[in-house]
């Protein structure tokens, strides 16, 4: 007797939940926003850039889904029709669409010559007194042969008459920590310069921008690696920032999305919830 | 020289015991030691009660990650509860030898999958089930649940199949000799007197569930937002740290500690209903 009612019960909460799930379908005309988490590099200077974060108020939608991971973001949008989010340029492949912004499109060409909008710097960081070593690391990623390197990876230099570099058959160990935008293209300099300098251990310790900056005021590594700028906080700890790359920041919608362009003013109020469908901005 | 051999590995063994409880001694000194204080800085009702988290502008309400923790947790054992304690009955009652064989090493197979596959698995078949049947982005309360549901199985399973295995088979006996059918026999005699040793393995399952992370912040949205529906994304408490723990600093860092605090004062909870109800049987 008592299963029997158990059984009713249990049937009658299945039903109640679906129909509630019925409730909350919604059309695939909705634009599904998808940002990356508080702090993160990436997302700072997209907000900055388009006018989202407004004197260091960051206005992106509540109900907007938060990833961590740059690979999450991909296959998100790769499975899903309605969604829009960003990634690094040099992290972008044909899985997903990147739209132009105001008309241009994002690539190298255009970053560099400052069409391209929504751009930042990567960037290295060390305390004073720094070791010959990491020294020369540093020369070399600012190289003619450190840039290249730079080039290739999909990101954009930052000076194209560098001179070129020596080795300096120096040994020793430096250690760099930080950004996992940076690490990527970080880890190829370092097998570059290995090649040219046997006796040097490079080691790149990917832990997030402020971890790194962190460990670089504490001593725990040489250099510091961070997407975005430097706070006063952590220049006022002795930290002498240097610019190593650029970096675009690519607006990405699923394949199958007929959006090809995109007003920076759009994408910001998609971003702060003002525009909701996809047919607004057709 | 023998007896003084005894003696030495006694307290070999001791120190071995004794560090298992150093560790989380350390563990509960270094959260509350960090999190009080930033708890207090924030204000405690603030912290626990405030709805809006953005750390950026310095509001740290985590009430939502609270509500969103209880509300995944209550789906997975919606989801997990009812299948695997029949499934445990049926193991121990039911299941013919040849299919036991294949059923009981892959429920033993299903608890030792990673984390991070089962999420992965989520993100890329679930999540697109979800999509096309309830519209919207397919990742959030309802997802996690599922998944969430999947993955304490084993836990639930296991314990309660060893706690019906454990009931005197008199029981069984006697309520046949009374008239009664197997069923009958199993569900209205066994299954209540293995009733406290389920129980125990429910509560071991939902300690999971509330501290599973890297499975559920690759499907949940988490967005930091109060969940309107079912489908609606969702942020858990250990999300919250694992998304913003790599570039937080200051307050910020302190406060995702403090919110590992509020999930260990929840874990600490369960764990003491776990071993009341321990007692309870004994």
């Amino acid at each position: 007797m008592k299963l029997k009612k158990l059984l009713v019960a249990g049937l009658a909460g299945v039903m109640m939940l679906a129909t509630m799930t019925g409730c909350g379908g919604n059309s695939s005309d909705e634009i599904h926003v998808v940002s990356r988490e508080d702090g993160s590099g990436t997302r700072g200077a997209f907000t900055e850039l388009l006018g989202i974060a407004v004197d260091d108020v960051d206005n992106t939608v509540s109900t907007a889904e938060i990833t961590q991971s740059t690979s999450v973001m991909m296959t998100t949008i790769a499975g899903n029709e309605s969604a829009i989010g960003y990634v690094s340029l040099g992290s972008l492949n044909d899985e997903v669409k990147a739209v132009q912004v105001d008309g241009v499109a994002p690539s190298v060409d255009t970053v560099k010559d400052g069409s391209y909008k929504v751009s930042r710097p990567f960037i290295i960081a060390h305390k004073d007194g720094l070791s010959d070593v990491a020294q020369d690391y540093i020369n070399y990623i600012l190289s003619a042969e450190g840039q290249a390197i730079i080039g290739e990876e999909g990101y954009i230099t930052i000076d194209d008459a560098a001179p070129s570099y020596t080795a300096s058959g120096m040994s020793g160990r430096v250690t760099l920590a930080g950004s996992t935008s940076v690490a990527p293209v970080m880890e190829k300099l370092a097998d570059a310069y290995m090649a040219l300098n046997p006796d040097v251990t490079v080691e790149i310790q990917q832990s997030g921008s402020s971890a790194g900056i962190e460990s670089a005021i504490q001593g725990a590594c040489d250099i510091a690696m961070s997407s975005r700028e430097l706070k006063e906080e952590e220049t006022a700890e002795g930290l002498d920032p240097i610019v190593m790359a650029m970096d675009g920041i690519a607006v990405i919608v699923n394949k199958n999305n007929d959006v090809e362009n995109l007003t920076s003013e759009q994408i910001m109020k998609i971003y702060t919830g003002e525009i909701t469908s996809w047919s607004e901005v057709e | 020289m023998k007896r003084q051999k005894e003696n030495i590995m006694k307290y070999v063994f001791l120190i071995c015991a004794c560090m298992s409880i150093l560790f989380v001694a350390l563990i509960c000194i270094f959260l509350f030691a960090n999190g009080l204080p930033a708890m207090a800085e924030i204000g405690f009702a603030d912290f626990l009660l405030g709805k809006n988290w953005k750390p950026l502008q310095n509001q740290f309400g985590i009430f939502p990650m609270i509500i969103g923790s209880i509300y995944v947790t209550a789906g997975a054992i919606i989801v997990g509860v009812p299948i695997g304690i029949l499934t445990a009955i049926f193991m121990s009652r039911f299941c013919p030898k040849k299919l036991y064989k294949i059923i009981k090493p892959a429920v033993g197979l299903l608890a030792g999958i990673p984390s991070i596959v089962y999420g992965f698995f989520a993100l890329v078949v679930m999540v697109p089930i979800a999509q096309d049947l309830f519209g919207g982005s397919g990742k959030g309360i309802l997802t996690a649940s599922v998944l969430l549901g999947l993955m304490i199985l084993p836990t639930i399973i296991e314990v309660s199949e060893s706690a019906l295995n454990a009931v005197p088979e008199s029981y069984y006996e006697g309520s046949l000799a009374l008239g009664a059918t197997h069923e009958r026999s199993v569900f209205k005699a066994m299954l209540p007197a293995a009733k406290s040793g389920m129980l125990a393995g429910i509560i071991l399952g939902i300690g999971r569930a509330i501290g599973e992370t890297m499975a559920v912040v690759m499907i949940a949205g988490n967005s930091a937002i109060m969940p309107e529906s079912i489908t609606s994304g969702v942020r858990t408490l250990t999300s919250n740290i694992v998304l913003e723990m790599a570039y937080a600093s200051g307050l910020h860092e302190e406060a995702l500690i403090a919110t590992a605090c509020v999930l260990f004062v929840f874990i600490l909870l369960i764990n003491l209903c776990f071993s009341m109800l321990k007692k309870k049987e004994a």
